[in-house]
């Protein structure tokens, strides 16, 4: 049954991983707590049925590394070892290994990977020697051609006897936590393709109920008291209702708890603050708030990049911090919370804060911002530099407080995924930044809008307020468009010349129709000639031309059948810093 | 000859084992399987339907595999029910502890159909 067996395999790769997964959430949990039984037992039992799994499917390597560690957690767990950071690094590393060999039997790529230099480490710690390892890294790397590695490769051994000769009968009662995790059973492994597949189908139908609610109205304009004209749109009601409740219910089956995400967070923290020679202590919050799977995906990198960037440059090293009166540990704090229909994602440290002064002065100096522009921009406005390509490479900015590389691309990400980040700092004090995300990427509420007779959407989300105002309202401040908003002075968008379609938009005397969007703490309002209304839309991703820096989010099919374009609020934003002088409020 | 359409309890807390040793009993040609992930779970089973045999894993998390044994054999409906337990090398001590506590026979993972075929087959012949 060659069927059954790849689903067995798939089977196995998928728990292993979240067995693996959970298992460096634990392993630096145990760091702090080594008499914690239950948690070695947890441990033990994880690598032990990981080995004995592999062992059915063939994966000798998995088998072997998964042996040797098991030796060592047995010694730990009965109490003939400590978890001390060298024998915790080598454990580490060896189930790091594990991955790289795991990775490899899911892509099924048939590679080894060379295990002798670690299967040697553990050998070492295992007869009490903990061996500083021969390279520091040995197993984090691509994985080798496979070929040659394989040659030198030890048969897996049978375990010799009395060297391990485990006493498992003897383990403790269980926890009543390990309880709460196992109750877990009426749940049923669907491939995500086959979900993605009725995702597209429920988006498919949501925009056919659109072009149907439409025609009904109609139908009810012209024959306002048909009877069957009644009943359609009774009928009609009725499949609005199911087909929002069958889109909420097929959007729950691809949420995620962040967990998922931040369960690596202990582990990343734990390895980087020791090679930087920082302390820091992670204190995560939120970490069962759910997100779309392909959100959970994406927001990893950004998330990755804000906690080294903070453990880098944010928090300072032990000693520094007591220099200013903090306490020698300093904190990093990982929060998720659902506010309406968003998620808010933040990271929050309390390092050295980013020095606003120094970052105005390197902006002159690299002449992004004039002598008097860098005397009247706010803090606020200052610090959305940060995330502009030129000012975040390294050599502009480390020096300056940290912040370091690519925060425009974790800015892109995140406007990706139709989401925004802003960031608050206090020198001295530490740095948070909050990332806030739609609850699901593919339906989101938009606000039609017509500019020289081509319709866009704009996410309803980044919507304040709608105006309309005399054209001559409309004021030129150095070569910038402005408004004047009960005393706040916002710069105006002309979508035409954004997306460089060469199209005027209410030029000449009359009235014009202004959106006021905001992003993150941000405002500015995008001029057109005609509002059509909200609607909800199926957001489709477009191929090929078009890409994200555009300013363009995606595309749509509305209710009578037209394909608009969903403009990228965050993006247009970005624009805006770029081409004109920022103002001041 | 073993009842082909006898009821089967696989206990184990990790599902691709459970599933694998489905496969192979299947491969003996066992139609009537069912799952528990731990001893607990497997108890409730055990108490609900006419079961032929168990195959359970050791090192499980709530309720252990020898623990479990321990109270089917204390248990008046179902002391004499045939468990196989399952271990991952041969270990004396735990063997030894396996059959003070009344276990069948007990195999080492990994196993062929072979193997288990044997192991069932020698179970069941002392049971006549």
């Amino acid at each position: 049954m060659p069927d059954e067996m790849e689903e067995i395999i798939n089977d196995f790769v998928t728990e292993t991983q979240e067995m693996l997964d959970g298992l460096d959430e634990k392993f630096v949990q145990l760091e702090k707590d080594g008499s914690n039984t239950d948690l070695l037992n947890e441990i033990f039992r994880g690598v032990h049925t990981i080995k004995g799994a592999a062992g059915f499917l063939g994966f000798n390597q998995i088998v072997d590394v998964a042996h040797k560690t098991e030796n060592i957690l047995k010694k730990l767990k009965d109490g003939l070892m400590a978890p001390e950071p060298a024998v915790m690094d080598v454990i580490l590393r060896a189930v790091d290994l594990l991955k790289v060999l795991l990775e490899h039997v899911r892509t099924r790529d048939g590679k080894e990977e060379d295990i002798s230099a670690i299967i040697a480490e553990l050998d070492a710690v295992n007869e009490g020697e903990p061996a500083p390892p021969a390279t520091p890294e040995p197993v984090a790397g691509a994985p080798e051609d496979g070929d040659k590695v394989h040659e030198g490769m030890p048969e897996p051994q049978p375990a010799p006897p009395g060297e391990d000769t485990r006493k498992e009968q003897q383990s403790p009662p269980r926890s009543e936590e390990t309880k709460k995790e196992r109750a877990t059973e009426q749940t049923i492994r669907v491939d995500v393709e086959r979900l993605d597949t009725v995702l597209n189908l429920v988006g498919e139908l949501v925009l056919g109920r659109n072009r149907l609610m439409k025609l009904v109205s109609r139908l009810e304009a012209i024959y306002p008291s048909d009877e069957i004209t009644a009943d359609i749109a009774e009928a009609m009601a009725f499949m609005d209702v199911t087909t929002t409740d069958l889109q909420l219910a097929v959007m729950k089956t691809r949420m995620q708890p962040v967990k998922k995400v931040f369960s690596r967070f202990p582990r990343m923290v734990r390895d980087l603050s020791r090679t930087r020679g920082k302390e820091v202590e992670l204190v995560i919050h939120g970490e069962e708030t759910e997100l779309d799977k392909s959100i959970i995906e994406e927001i990893g990198d950004p998330l990755v990049h804000l906690i080294r960037n903070a453990i880098d440059h944010g928090i300072e090293p032990p000693e520094e911090r007591e220099k200013t009166g903090k306490t020698r540990k300093g904190t990093l704090t990982l929060a998720a919370s659902q506010q309406g229909n968003h998620i808010v994602l933040s990271i929050s440290d309390d390092g050295r804060g980013i020095d606003t002064d120094r970052l105005r002065t390197k902006l002159q100096e690299k002449g992004m911002l004039s002598a008097e522009e860098a005397e009247a921009i706010s803090d606020t406005e200052l610090l959305e530099y940060i995330f502009m390509p030129g000012v975040s490479t390294a050599s502009a900015v480390s020096d300056i407080s940290g912040r370091g590389v690519g925060m425009d691309v974790v800015k892109t990400n995140i406007g990706k995924l139709n989401g925004y980040i802003d960031i608050r700092t206090e020198k001295g004090k530490g740095t948070t930044f909050n990332i806030k995300l739609p609850l699901t990427l593919a339906i989101i509420q938009v606000l039609m809008v017509e500019v020289r007779g081509n319709i866009f959407a704009i996410p309803l989300s980044t919507v304040i307020e709608t105006l309309r105002e005399e054209s001559s309202d409309i004021y030129t401040v150095k070569g910038q468009e402005v408004i004047k908003l009960r005393g706040e002075v916002i710069p105006v968008v002309r979508v035409g010349d954004v997306l460089g379609l060469g199209m005027k938009t209410g030029n000449g005397a009359g009235k014009v129709y202004l959106v006021v969007v905001a992003v993150g703490e941000r405002k500015f309002a995008v001029l057109v000639d005609r509002l059509h209304g909200q609607e909800e839309v199926v957001i489709k991703s477009i191929e090929g031309r078009v890409s994200a820096s555009d300013g363009i989010a995606g595309a749509t099919v509305t209710g009578d059948g037209q394909v608009v374009l969903i403009l990228d609020m965050s993006m247009m934003m970005m624009k805006l810093i770029k081409s004109t002088f920022v103002l001041d409020r | 000859m073993i009842d082909k359409n006898m009821k089967i309890l696989v206990v184990d807390d990790f599902s691709t084992m459970r599933r694998i040793v489905k496969n192979i009993l299947r491969q003996l040609g066992f139609v009537n399987i069912e799952e528990a992930e731990d001893g607990t779970q497997a108890l409730k089973k055990l108490q609900t339907g006419a079961y032929g045999f168990v195959i359970s894993d050791w090192n499980m998390p709530n309720l252990d595999g020898l623990e479990m044994l321990k109270r089917i054999r204390a248990d008046d409906s179902l002391k004499n029910l045939p468990v196989l337990m399952v271990t991952a090398e041969a270990e004396k001590d735990k063997v030894v502890a396996a059959i003070q506590a009344g276990v069948n026979n007990y195999i080492v993972k990994p196993f062929t159909a072979e193997v288990l075929k044997e192991k069932m087959d020698a179970i069941f012949e002392k049971l006549q």
